[in-house]
């Protein structure tokens, strides 16, 4: 046993293939443990960090002359011992043919919808025109979060909200309405902190008034099923919802200071 | 306080045993319950909880109204009130098929424990009749096929298909008068779709429907039968097991692409009932309504098509099936028409009356395959970016194509090249569309071609329901791709990369073994002669004019291909290349074959 766990070659074996599972299984496990929803780490970024394990390792066992010898050594025996021919065999037969696999499974043809390149928060435009009238967004907070409007307006956006938004944002403002599977992208979850807690009230404004028809090409204005708000609610209502998402949502959202000082 | 109460509880329930009775609910509760549905169920269910609340107008069926003290899924007797537990299960899981959702991930425990406490305060009745009793069922007997065919014998016997249909799709000669106790349409549970039952799709689900009724709905229950003895507890089961296998084992999730098979030039099924049909995959699409562009629709009757397609090579053919409780227009609906406008439209500010209306269903393509994801607007298209479309009508019946240039804005484009065939039968629609690869027009119609994602969406209307123009469901949208022929060269690389791979190796252990003998020989004092290599070299000189040959069977096959789809000029190339290659081959096979080894060269 000691021979192999003091061996540099064995060592490095063990380094890289432990560092390849916690990469690939690992990192993905732990998002669950604190309660956040979890997704499999991309491909490419296993790959990335295996190979920098693996440069790591070899950096390693080469920078001593007689650990790079013992390295050696193995792969050495495998190759010229007698002893060892059927190791040798084996790994001839099976390199090559798992090469050949995976050259097979990357030229063959497959079925894959077109990578969508779609930004989910695309830069606002500084200005719009809301039903002829010109609004500008930079530097705009919320007219209605004002101590004696808050609560009416709260109100009303709930109302408004579950009028409209509601079948597909979800009840519990979780993307979770009875029409949201049927679109895709899927509707955005308003809750949490990755989506409108990131963002200025006026950009939600920009985003309500204008839906997907009103987004820069980057956004893929051609598949958001948002619609265009301005068609159906007046800016005061707008508002109204935007001020009831967060206060429902438990967020508050950033504000211009904010952005100020990040700049 | 309450976390004492609580305590035994969640023991319980950890102990499987929660089925039994919780602890009564105290004042807290009910304060606690009613905080909670101020937030969360107050904008359907209405502050008073009479189902009045804001958004009820926006759906069908409406919120429940619970100071009526009428639940739909109970474990208790037809006309009862239901358990703690009846009503925790529909906030846990909420009402599928409805707009109703499930609680269990978005509110503690507590709350939804509070909440059920809370719901009961608005109906006296709780009070006053006290806790009631579940009816007890045996256990489900496991199905089998002569369980699921003596459940269709009563299906038909006790007359399920007056409101369901003869195949069960909820389109039933009752299924056009049916109210609820509230006086708003509501329609027939289609039963292929288990995953839209309201009470969950288990066969113990559907069974203890069967007996409990869903109160306040024309679905009757059906222990009386049993209690008559006209049927034995074991037949219900039987008809559940039967009600169940018409819906797929899972809900059915859709694909982002959906294949279309080839098949061999002229296998092309060319109508409906083409028995072709059965081999072909089918790919669900859930369709929603139409809630994005004025005048908006809630009450959608198409929720999804079943999309099956072919091509072979010169010619595509799709098989849309979607199930529709009418055959549009049908007088017999017109009623029905006019129930569902009062409950859903005025609020868009239309003045619409009952009319013969058509079904109908428009599959959308992009004019151009686009590069990428730059597609134009799914919903048909804006006034820069058409979409281009087949256009199907119950009237007159067949399919035409068109550029649609927004909802309702679109420009005829005839019916050359187009061929469809239509039936509906109980409650199903099943349309064929069939066209050629490349288009009668180019400039204004999409070209097929195999291999790439080409986007496709769907819109679907129910006349008898109402729908026309904006008003109907819609889909986002989807890819279709056509199968491409495996191309030879798919065989080729792997084998290059195997041989490639192997030779490699072979080297790598040669080397270190010659250079291994020559340091132990070093060692040993012993100078090795060079060592001649006549039988690798003539190896090798076979490998290559053998790598040579299977290149040049490759470039026949494309030849081949070329010539057999017509491309004429790539079949000539690759002969071409063939030849050259079939030389190649032919010269280091012969050469190293006739060569003679000589012994070492002189240096
Ligand atoms: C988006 C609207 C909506 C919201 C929000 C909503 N419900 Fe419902 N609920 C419905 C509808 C619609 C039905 C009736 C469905 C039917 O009749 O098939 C219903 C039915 C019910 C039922 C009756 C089940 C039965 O057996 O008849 C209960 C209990 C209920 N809801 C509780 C709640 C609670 C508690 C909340 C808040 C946590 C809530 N609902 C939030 C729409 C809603
Ligand atoms: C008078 C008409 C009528 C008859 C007869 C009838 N049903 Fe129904 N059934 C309905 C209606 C209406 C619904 C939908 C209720 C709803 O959506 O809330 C329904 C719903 C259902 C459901 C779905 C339950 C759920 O959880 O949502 C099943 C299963 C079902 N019926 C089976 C049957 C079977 C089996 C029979 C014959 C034994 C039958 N029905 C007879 C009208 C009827």
């Amino acid at each position: 046993m000691g021979r192999y766990t003091k061996h540099p070659f064995w060592q490095s074996l063990a380094v890289v293939v432990v560092s390849y599972a916690l990469i690939r299984w690992g990192i993905a496990y732990l998002p669950g443990l604190v309660g956040i929803t979890s997704a499999p780490v991309p491909a490419s970024v296993v790959l990335q960090y295996t190979a920098i394990v693996l440069v790591g390792v070899l950096v390693w066992v080469s920078d001593n002359e007689e650990r790079w010898t013992r390295f050696k050594e193995p792969i050495h025996a495998a190759l010229v011992e007698p002893d060892k021919k059927v190791v040798r065999m084996s790994m001839m037969a099976v390199v090559p043919l798992l090469v050949a696999f995976a050259t097979f499974n990357n030229v063959r043809p497959t079925i894959s919808a077109p990578a969508s390149l779609r930004s989910i928060h695309p830069a606002p435009p500084t200005q719009i025109t809301f039903r002829g009238e010109t609004i500008v967004l930079e530097g705009l907070e919320n007219p209605l979060r004002e101590p004696d409007l808050e609560e009416a307006a709260f109100e009303l956006g709930k109302e408004l909200y579950y009028q409209n938004c509601m079948p597909c944002h979800g009840d519990y403002l979780n993307a979770g309405g009875h029409y949201a599977p049927g679109f895709n992208p899927t509707p955005l979850e308003l809750r949490g902190s990755s989506t409108i807690a990131q963002l200025t009230e006026s950009f939600v404004f920009w985003r309500i008034a204008k839906g997907g028809p009103g987004l820069p090409r980057e956004g893929g204005p051609w598949n958001s099923a948002m619609p265009v708000w301005e068609d159906f609610l007046t800016a005061d209502e707008i508002w109204a919802v935007t001020l009831f998402l967060y206060d429902q949502a438990g967020i508050a959202p950033r504000t211009w200071e904010e952005e100020g000082i990040e700049e | 306080m309450r976390s004492q109460t609580r305590l035994p509880a969640a023991v319980a329930a950890l102990l499987g045993l929660s089925a039994l009775h919780p602890s009564p609910a105290g004042a807290q509760d009910v304060e606690r319950g009613r905080e909670v549905y101020e937030q969360w169920c107050s904008q359907c269910h209405g502050s008073e909880g009479d189902g009045q609340g804001p958004a009820a107008e926006y759906m069908i069926p409406r919120p429940r109204d619970f100071t009526t003290g009428l639940y739909q899924i109970r474990s208790t007797a037809t006309g009862e009130l239901p358990t703690d537990e009846d009503i925790l299960r529909i906030i846990n899981e909420g009402m599928p098929g409805t707009t109703m959702p499930g609680w269990e991930e978005e509110l503690s425990g507590a709350d939804r424990e509070a909440l059920v406490a809370y719901i009961k305060t608005f109906s006296q009745f709780f009070e006053t009749l006290g806790a009631p009793e579940p009816l007890e069922f045996p256990g489900a007997p496991g199905a089998s096929e002569e369980r699921i065919a003596e459940g269709r014998l009563f299906y038909d016997s006790i007359q399920c298909f007056e409101c369901h249909g003869a195949e069960g799709r909820g389109d039933g000669e009752a299924s056009s008068t049916l109210q609820d106790d509230l006086g708003n349409p509501i329609r027939s549970a289609d039963l292929w779709k288990a995953w839209t039952f309201n009470g969950g799709s288990t066969v113990e689900d559907i069974y203890q429907r069967l007996r409990t009724g869903l109160d306040g709905t024309p679905m009757p229950n059906f222990s009386d039968l049993i209690d008559a003895g006209f049927m034995t507890d074991d037949q219900l089961w039987n008809l559940a097991h039967y009600v169940r296998s018409l819906s797929p084992e899972e809900t059915p999730t859709p694909e982002e692409v959906i294949v279309v098979g080839q098949v061999a030039p002229g296998e092309l099924p060319g109508q409906l009932a083409d028995e072709r049909w059965g081999q072909a995959e089918s790919f669900y699409v859930p369709l929603v309504g139409q809630i994005i562009e004025n005048p908006r629709w809630f009450d959608p009757s198409v929720d999804g098509v079943w999309v099956q397609a072919l091509h072979d090579g010169s010619e595509v053919a799709f098989r849309l099936t979607w199930h529709d409780r009418s055959r549009s227009p049908d007088p017999g609906w017109l009623e029905w028409q006019g129930w569902v406008l009062d409950a859903m439209a005025p609020r868009e500010g239309e003045n619409l009356e009952p009319a013969p209306r058509p079904d109908g269903i428009t599959v959308q393509f992009p004019p151009t395959i686009p590069e990428g994801m730059d597609m134009p607007y799914f919903l048909m298209g804006d006034g820069s970016n058409p979409v281009y479309q087949w256009q199907w009508s119950s009237v007159p019946g067949t399919a035409v194509k068109a550029a649609a240039r927004g909802l309702d804005i679109y420009e005829p484009l005839g019916a050359e090249g187009l061929t469809s065939e239509a039936a509906w039968e109980a409650g199903r629609w099943q349309l064929l569309l069939r066209r050629a690869l490349v288009p009668a027009d180019p400039a204004s119609e999409l070209q097929f071609e195999i291999g790439v994602p080409i986007p496709i969406a769907f819109f679907a209307w129910d006349g008898d329901n109402s729908e026309e123009g904006a008003r109907g469901s819609v889909s986002s949208w989807y890819f279709i791709q056509l199968e491409e022929e495996t191309p030879p060269s798919t065989y080729m690389a792997p084998l290059v990369a195997f041989l490639f791979t192997g030779g490699l190796g072979v080297l790598v252990v040669r080397r270190a073994q010659r250079r291994d003998r020559e340091v132990q020989a070093a060692a040993a004092g012993i100078v090795l002669p060079p060592e001649p290599r006549p039988q690798m070299a003539r190896n090798f000189g076979f490998a290559v004019g053998a790598l040579w040959l299977l290149f040049a069977l490759a470039a026949a096959g494309n030849s081949v291909g070329g010539w057999a789809a017509g491309q004429t000029d790539v079949g000539f190339w690759w002969a071409v290349i063939t030849g050259f290659l079939t030389i190649a081959a032919s010269v280091a096979l012969i050469g190293t074959a006739r060569h003679r080894y000589q012994g070492p060269r002189k240096s």
